[in-house]
């Protein structure tokens, strides 16, 4: 198995893997989304609300506020089960919050949160949680711990986990009359004319939508697909780096294909 | 009422944008040029934002007695 990366940025990466199974990269996909715990806030204690939101709208908005995670250091959703949020700082971070507003429409935003852990703190500090008008107070404590993607969608650390085949267009040049018509249907603008030739610019933006093939009258363009090769795309939240995500899916399928391994070899001495 | 947090189709966090989008918008940009400059690429995302109405700065006044 061979994997490039394609594109990447700070909240993106494009993986090309070569030489595998589609079994193999839809795990992989399907661990990211479910699977690859981050933290999130999960239970909120109002001291005080007066604002026009009920405590569980604004509980709801801060459980959907990315904070940046660190997996070392906090224990997972299994080891914490029962745990009490206020005596077990090793599975819950505190981050609280106490304003009165001083005048009318003052925003409160994800970033006046106070965090007890340096390193927890929300990924963007200008997400709106509340507008008071003057005088109204708000005051709560709210307590966040590592959970998966499963149990609810504010852990997972992906907006977009895909794959997709790659694409492989096959060009008679011996039939194309170089008329330009699949240069113009193309809505991705994968090919393209030049030097008396008609080149592919770029493949892998290519949709396999077919439009080529079919305002090609002499037929001399064929689209098809690889059956090996697969493109994987995640889009991160910000709770971690898309980088950090696939390799974390990576450990867990490792993890599950051991213990399966293990399932199997006892079930075969029983025999 | 007040922005979401995130999109409701595909969950990517979009609160963070709507002010920067609401000022933009305000001084005559095309919203079209503001979405794509914010980086959202997706229409269920640039939904949220385009078909927002803030009510919230109208509501705050309307609340039980302090």
């Amino acid at each position: 198995m061979k994997t490039r990366i394609l594109e990447k940025d700070s909240k993106t990466i494009k993986l090309l893997i070569e030489d595998t199974s589609l079994a193999f990269v839809n795990a992989i996909r399907r661990l990211a989304i479910s699977d690859v715990p981050t933290l999130a806030i999960d239970e909120v204690a109002f001291l005080d609300n007066t604002s026009v939101l009920y405590d569980e709208i604004i509980a709801h908005r801060l459980g959907l506020i990315p904070l940046t995670t660190d997996l070392e250091h906090y224990k997972s959703s299994e080891e914490c089960e029962g745990a009490d949020p206020i005596t077990n700082p090793e599975c819950y971070v505190r981050l609280f919050l106490d304003v009165e507003a001083k005048e009318d429409g003052t925003v409160i935003y994800s970033g006046d949160l106070k965090s007890e852990d340096p390193a927890v703190k929300p990924v963007y500090d200008n997400i709106p949680i509340v507008v008071l008008a003057k005088g109204q107070k708000l005051t709560f404590e709210a307590y966040a711990r590592l959970g998966r993607g499963k149990e609810h969608i504010k852990w997972s650390p992906v907006t977009v986990s895909a794959h997709k085949y790659v694409p492989v267009l096959k060009i008679n040049f011996e039939k194309c009359d170089l008329c330009g018509k699949c240069v113009k249907a193309c809505p991705k603008d994968v090919l393209e004319i030049k030097n008396d030739k008609l080149i592919i610019k770029n493949i892998f933006s290519c949709t396999l939508c077919r439009a080529c093939e079919e305002v090609c009258e002499p037929q001399a363009i064929k689209v098809s697909w690889a059956e090996d090769s697969f493109i994987l795309t995640i889009e991160s939240t910000g709770a971690l780096p898309p980088e950090k995500i696939v390799y974390e899916a990576a450990k867990i399928l490792w993890k599950k294909a051991d213990e399966m391994e293990k399932l199997i070899e006892e079930l075969s001495e029983g025999e | 009422m007040l922005i979401p947090v995130r999109c409701f189709t595909c969950g990517a966090v979009i609160g963070d944008k709507w002010e920067e989008f609401k000022k933009r918008v305000e001084q005559g940009e095309d919203p079209e040029k503001v979405l794509d400059d914010l980086g959202i690429k997706r229409y269920c995302c640039r939904r949220m934002l385009l078909s927002h109405i803030d009510l919230l700065p109208q509501v705050i006044k309307f609340t039980r007695p302090l």
